[in-house]
C-alpha cells in the first residue's frame, strides 16, 4: 500500500476516532445507543456552514460554536427525554434516540434541503507536499484538531473532578453514590459531552467534505464500528478504532472496491463482537 | 384488554376469529387505497410476529431483523427475473433465508443484549452493502423491477390483500403453536434465566437459532409478497432501519409476548403513519419522531397495557369510594 494511501486513510481515521468517541462515551457509560448521534454530527456541520455564511467564520473556530450549541441539546435531550424513560431498556432508547433522529433530520431537511453542501474557505486548495506525497492542508488541521480534542477530552475524564465522578458512576454507581456523587447530574454531563463531540466532529467534517442529511445513516454505522472496535466507553480505545476503521476502509478499497466499504467495516464490527466484545485493545473495563 | 388476551382463550379466540372474518369481506367495501393501507398492515404484523418470537418470547432483539426482509424480496426478484414462478420462488426466498438465519446465528445468537442487537444491524448493513454493489446481479443501488401481473390493479390489491392476509393468519398460528409446545417453553426459559435454562439441560443454542429460523421464514416470505406486490424494490428501502424501527414500536405498543399484541399494534403504527404521511407531507418525518416519543411517555405498557392499567384503577377508585 503505498505511503499516500496510508496518509489518506490515517487522516480519515482521525475524524473517525473523534466521531466515535462521544458515542462510545453514551453507549458505555450511561448504556445509551443513541441513534440520533449522525444526526447531530450533521447538525454542526450545518451550524458551520451558516456561521461561514452568514458571519464568515472560519469552520475551525466556529466548531467550538457547534460544540457548544450540541452540548446544549444533548443536555436538553438527556434531561427532558432520556432520563425519564432509561427504566424502559434498550427498547424505549432505541425508539426514542431514533424518535429524535428523524426531528432533527426533518429540521435540517427543511431549513438546508438536502442538496450536498460544502464550506470552502479560502486555504481550502493548498497542499503540502512531502516526497511523493500530498497532503491537503485541511485534512492535516483537521486531524491534528482532532488529535488535541481527544488528548483534552481524555484529560477532562481522568484529571477534572466531574471526569473522575464520570468515571467513578461507570465503575460503581452505588459507590458513587455512597461519597456523595451526583450520579444523575454525572449521566447529564456525560452524555452532553458526547453531543458535543458529535457537533464539533461535524464541523470539521464540513471542513474537509461534502455533507447532507443524506449522509446521517453512514456516519451513525461508523461510530458503531469505532465504539464497538475500541470497546465501549474507552477513549483511547475509539482513537485507535477510528485509525484502524480508517485503514481497514482503504485496504477494503484496495482488494474490493469502493462500493464495499460499508460492508467491510460492518463485517469486521460484527467479527469483534463475536470474538472480542470489549474492542481490540479493551479489557473488561466498564463491563 | 391484557388480562383478557394473557388468561382467558376463549375471548382471545373469539376476538381472533371475528376480527378474521372481518378482515375477509372487509376488500369488498373498501376502496384500492385501503385495501392496499390493510395489506400493509397485515405485513407489518407478519414482520412483527417474527420480531415477537426472537424479543418477546425469548428475549433476545434482533434489531437488525429486517434483513430477512430484504432477502426474501431480493430472492424473490432475482428468481422471478430469471424465469422461475413466483410460487417456486417463494420457497426459496424462505429457505435462503433460513440458511441465513442459522449460518449466522450459531456465532451471533451467542452475543447478548445490546451487543446481539447492533451486531445485528450490523449484518443488515453489511447484507445491504452486498446487494448494492452486486448489481449484476441484484440491479445494485439503482433497484431491481419484478414481472408486473397481467390484470386489473383492483383484482391485483385483492390478490395480495388475501395473500398478506393468510400469511398473518398462518404465522401468527404458528407462532401460537410453537409457543405452547416443548420448542416454546424452551424458548421462554432463554428468556426467564438462560444460565438456569442451560444448567436444566437445555440446549439453548439449538432454542435460540430454530426460534432466529422460525422468525426468518417469517419474515422472508412478507419480503417475497412485498417484492412481487410493490414490482419494484431498492435496496435501502427494503433493508431499512426505519421499518426496523417501526416494527420495534409496534411490538411495544402492542405488547410484546403477545400472540395477537403485533396485529394490534401494527394497525395502530400503521393507521399513525398513513394520518401522518398523508396530513404533514414535508413534516412527516418529525412529526412521526415526536409521535414515537410519545408513544413512550403516555403508553409506555402499549395501548392494551395501557388501557388495562385505567380499567384497574377504575376498579380502585370505586371500590375506595365504596369502602368508606
Amino acid at each position: 500500500m503505498s505511503l499516500q494511501i496510508l496518509i489518506n486513510s490515517i487522516l480519515l481515521g482521525g475524524i473517525y476516532a473523534l466521531m466515535g468517541i462521544g458515542f462510545s462515551l453514551q453507549w458505555g457509560i450511561s448504556g445509551i445507543i443513541n441513534l440520533s448521534y449522525g444526526a447531530m454530527v450533521i447538525l454542526g456541520a450545518y451550524i458551520s456552514l451558516e456561521c461561514f455564511n452568514l458571519f464568515q467564520i472560519d469552520p475551525f473556530v466556529s466548531m467550538i460554536i457547534s460544540g457548544a450549541i450540541l452540548f446544549v441539546i444533548g443536555a436538553i435531550v438527556y434531561r427532558g427525554l432520556l432520563q425519564p424513560l432509561l427504566a424502559g431498556g434498550i427498547i424505549f432508547t432505541l425508539i426514542l434516540t431514533f424518535g429524535v433522529r428523524l426531528i432533527v433530520e426533518n429540521i435540517i431537511l427543511k431549513v438546508w434541503s438536502p442538496n450536498y453542501r460544502n464550506i470552502r474557505p479560502a486555504y481550502i486548495g493548498s497542499t503540502i507536499q512531502v516526497g511523493d506525497t500530498y497532503i491537503p492542508l485541511t485534512k492535516l488541521i483537521v486531524f491534528f484538531i482532532a488529535a488535541v480534542v481527544i488528548y483534552l477530552t481524555y484529560l477532562f475524564m481522568m484529571k477534572t473532578k466531574t471526569g473522575k465522578g464520570i468515571q467513578a458512576v461507570a465503575l460503581d454507581k452505588e459507590g458513587a453514590q455512597a461519597v456523595g456523587i451526583d450520579v444523575e447530574k454525572m449521566y447529564l454531563i456525560n452524555f452532553a459531552v458526547g453531543t458535543a463531540l458529535a457537533g464539533l466532529t461535524g464541523s470539521l467534517w464540513a471542513s474537509v467534505y461534502n455533507f447532507s442529511p443524506h449522509l446521517i445513516n453512514s456516519i451513525t454505522g461508523k461510530v458503531f464500528i469505532v465504539a464497538v472496535l475500541g470497546g465501549l466507553g474507552n477513549i483511547w480505545g475509539a482513537a485507535v478504532g477510528g485509525l484502524f476503521l480508517g485503514i481497514a476502509e482503504a485496504v477494503g478499497l484496495l482488494l474490493f472496491g469502493a462500493e464495499w466499504q460499508e460492508a467491510v467495516g460492518l463485517g469486521i464490527m460484527v467479527g469483534v463482537l463475536i470474538w472480542r466484545p470489549y474492542g481490540l485493545i479493551g479489557q473488561k473495563f466498564f463491563g | 384488554m391484557k388480562l383478557l388476551i394473557e388468561n382467558n382463550k376463549k375471548i382471545n379466540i373469539l376476538l381472533f376469529i371475528t376480527l378474521m372474518i372481518v378482515f375477509i369481506f372487509l376488500p369488498f367495501f373498501l376502496s384500492g387505497y385501503w385495501i392496499r393501507v390493510f395489506t400493509t398492515i397485515f405485513m407489518y404484523a407478519v414482520i412483527a410476529q417474527g420480531m415477537n418470537i426472537m424479543y418477546g418470547y425469548m428475549g433476545y432483539l434482533p434489531f437488525g431483523n429486517v434483513m430477512f426482509f430484504g432477502i426474501g424480496a431480493y430472492i424473490a426478484a432475482i428468481g422471478m427475473n430469471r424465469g422461475l414462478p413466483f410460487l417456486a420462488v417463494l420457497p426459496l426466498a424462505a429457505l435462503t433465508a433460513i440458511f441465513l438465519s442459522i449460518l449466522f446465528g450459531i456465532p451471533v445468537l451467542k452475543i447478548r443484549g445490546h451487543y446481539f442487537a447492533i451486531a445485528t444491524i450490523g449484518i443488515n448493513g453489511a447484507i445491504m452493502g452486498v446487494v448494492q454493489n452486486t448489481t449484476e446481479i441484484t440491479g445494485g443501488a439503482m433497484g431491481t423491477t419484478l414481472p408486473i401481473i397481467d390484470k386489473p390493479p383492483a383484482v391485483t390489491y385483492g390478490y395480495f390483500y388475501f395473500a398478506m392476509l393468510a400469511l398473518m393468519i398462518i404465522a401468527t398460528l404458528l407462532l401460537y403453536l410453537v409457543i405452547n409446545s416443548k420448542l416454546g417453553y424452551g424458548i421462554r426459559s432463554i428468556k426467564a434465566n438462560e444460565e438456569a435454562a442451560n444448567s436444566m439441560g437445555i440446549n439453548t443454542i439449538y432454542h435460540k437459532v430454530t426460534a432466529w429460523a422460525i422468525s426468518a421464514l417469517f419474515v422472508s416470505i412478507a419480503g417475497a409478497l412485498y417484492a412481487y406486490w410493490m414490482s419494484f424494490i431498492g435496496p435501502t428501502e427494503v433493508f431499512s432501519t426505519v421499518v426496523a424501527v417501526k416494527v420495534i414500536v409496534i411490538m411495544l405498543i402492542g405488547g410484546a409476548g403477545t400472540i395477537l399484541g403485533p396485529i394490534i399494534g401494527s394497525f395502530i403504527v400503521s393507521m399513525l403513519s398513513e394520518v401522518v404521511w398523508s396530513s404533514f407531507l414535508e413534516y412527516h418525518l418529525g412529526v412521526l419522531g415526536i409521535a414515537m416519543i410519545a408513544i413512550l411517555f403516555f403508553a409506555p405498557k402499549g395501548i392494551v397495557g395501557t388501557m388495562d392499567d385505567f380499567i384497574k384503577n377504575r376498579g380502585l377508585r370505586l371500590r375506595k369510594k365504596v369502602s368508606v
